[in-house]
């Protein structure tokens, strides 16, 4: 008895000692963030006799807190609404058809899986330069869409065979055109496998930064990190106060995101992955 | 049968051709460029063989960066997956905290590496310098971001920080798939704790660390963006990743694009050769 006690513990022990490591940077940015130039350089662990507020007010202007989130959005929105649409009617006949040219297109998608993103970066910019679509938050959220279906494919054509053929024959039999078929049976049942889509990918678009990188150059249409970077870039490593208001801002969408809807991110995270 | 693919055309028509645009095209588009001496500003260029590959075997710098991605991956892989699987076993023994623990190990998971990087690189320079003068501990009182082995360490340190709550995640299902008949039935003949873990649970939760190393192996090798916000692949080029040669070669120094595709194809063929080795190996360890 006196054992378990003992291991229950250090267990315990363990446990916090990795919670502290994993929230430190967090934690010693927020106190941080409401101090003086002054106060920082004398105690970092110390809290801030006066917070100031004004250091994030700062910030909210500098990084355009407010453009900069409804840009990253639009990609995120144009970006997700593409994936879903697309890959959904494709996954529902890549799953109910089986021919030769069906397996085609389904290993065609899922190969690219391994492509890393590096080796088709440089060709990708030219081809956005080349259809305009570099410069414009459409055309990311568009690109986006090419890149993210080959996932959803195949997430959407595995959730689709589990659903029996049964209904779609009883549809059929009523006169149901193949589209109507799929919006109006199959899509809404579609609904786990969706919100596991929508979550990953928007994560994956909102903090994404090489690929805004290279296709925003005008700060009109910088996303969250984009203005985060320049920021940064310009402050050196000098206004840590400044800075770190602004990190805790920038991070804050996505903490708020993580609060909200835990559950079914880390369902899709275990989900999506036991699936590979 | 012939209706029925002209259907399937149809529905996948439009992912089809984002697909094709966006992601085939540029792969194919890379490859072509890999044998060209494209520079990005010149209109014009021509196909020159092999010689970029050529050019590659005595790019001290780009070999550099492919030894110091591979001794970040080798690290990576081991330190990030039994971190994770340890955190995972030992957090589902708890009863009441482990909502809260799975919170609080996963939080840094969903925030982006650069803005995490941007974090670290106050704790490297500031926290940590003024932390060890209060408590006289020299041992801390290193320059982190300065010297090329502690800045590895704080890489490999950031990116466990940033990628050990995913894994758990995964490993925390896997673990819940362990049949519990089995491993009482092990208890009741005398297996201790350690024994059951690695007799049974273990081998249970093989497709799983199949998927840990995997998705180890496959982020660690493209790494970018923890590198570009801390150390800035600096002190010098010590801690260049191989993406981020690839971009300095075609965006920051010179534009040579059709040596950096190139590159970049050299990285592709890495990825693929080793993911396909390590899922061949490890599946075949997995019990059907």
């Amino acid at each position: 008895m006196k054992m378990k006690t003992w291991i229950n513990i250090v267990i315990l022990l363990i446990l916090i000692a990795y919670s502290i490591f994993s929230l430190s940077p967090i934690i010693l940015a927020v106190i941080n963030s409401g101090k003086t130039q002054g106060e920082i350089l004398t105690n970092i662990l110390a809290l801030p006799s006066n917070f100031q507020i004004s250091n994030y007010v700062t910030a909210f202007e500098k990084i355009k807190f407010v453009r900069s989130f409804f840009n990253t959005l639009l990609v995120v929105v144009i970006g997700c609404g593409g994936i879903v649409f697309f890959s959904s009617i494709a996954g529902y006949k890549l799953a109910r058809v089986k021919t030769k040219l069906s397996n085609f297109y389904y290993s065609l998608f899922v190969f690219s899986m391994l492509i890393p993103f590096h080796s088709i970066m440089i060709s990708l910019v030219r081809i956005a330069r080349v259809t305009s679509l570099q410069g414009s938050l459409v055309g990311l959220g568009i690109i986006y869409i090419g890149l993210g279906v080959p996932m959803a494919i195949f997430l959407y054509t595995g959730f689709i065979r589990s659903i029996p053929v049964e209904l779609d024959e009883a549809a059929r039999i009523d006169g149901c055109s193949d589209l109507r078929l799929f919006f109006s049976i199959i899509f809404p049942q579609l609904k786990p496998i969706t919100v596991t889509i929508i979550i990953t990918n928007a994560l994956w678009m909102w903090n994404d930064f090489l690929l805004p990188l290279l296709m925003l150059p005008n700060s009109k249409n910088y996303t969250i990190l984009l203005s985060t970077n320049m920021l940064f870039g310009q402050y050196g490593n000098n206004d840590w106060p400044a800075i770190l208001s602004v990190l805790i801002m920038a991070m804050l969408p996505a903490v708020v995101f993580y609060m909200i809807l835990q559950k079914s991110i880390l369902k899709g995270i275990s989900e999506g992955a036991l699936k590979q | 049968m012939k209706k029925s693919n002209r259907n399937l055309t149809l529905f996948i028509l439009p992912a089809l051709l984002f697909y094709a645009i966006f992601t085939l095209a540029p792969a194919f588009g890379g490859i072509w460029y890999s044998f060209t001496n494209w520079n990005g500003l010149n209109p014009n260029y021509e196909l020159i063989g092999f010689r970029n590959f050529e050019m590659l075997l005595k790019d001290k710098n780009f070999i550099n960066s492919i030894w110091f991605t591979v001794k970040f991956v080798g690290i990576m892989v081991v330190l990030q997956n039994v971190i994770a699987l340890g955190l995972a076993v030992l957090i589902e023994t708890r009863l009441k905290t482990k909502t809260l623990f799975r919170t609080l190990v996963f939080m840094p998971n969903m925030i982006s590496m650069i803005i995490g990087g941007f974090m670290w690189m106050f704790i490297f320079t500031r926290a940590l310098p003024m932390i060890a003068k209060m408590l006289n501990m020299a041992a801390l009182d290193i320059s982190w971001i300065g010297d090329p082995t502690f800045s590895f360490i704080a890489i490999i340190i950031v990116s466990l920080w940033g990628g050990v709550g995913y894994l758990m995640i995964i490993y925390m299902a896997a673990l819940q798939g362990v049949a519990k008949n089995l491993k009482e039935a092990a208890m009741i003949d005398g297996a201790n704790a350690w024994q059951v873990f690695k007799n049974i649970t273990i081998p249970s939760i093989m497709p799983a660390i199949t998927i840990g190393v995997f998705v180890t192996l496959n982020n660690s090798f493209k790494v970018f963006d923890v590198v570009y916000s801390l150390t800035g692949g600096g002190p010098g080029r010590s801690t260049q990743v191989i993406a981020m040669n690839i971009f300095e070669e075609a965006y920051s120094l010179n534009n040579r694009f059709g040596y950096a595709s190139a590159k970049s194809l050299i990285l592709f063929i890495i990825i693929l050769v080793i993911t396909l080795i390590q899922l061949s190996i490890m599946r075949k360890r997995e019990i059907h």
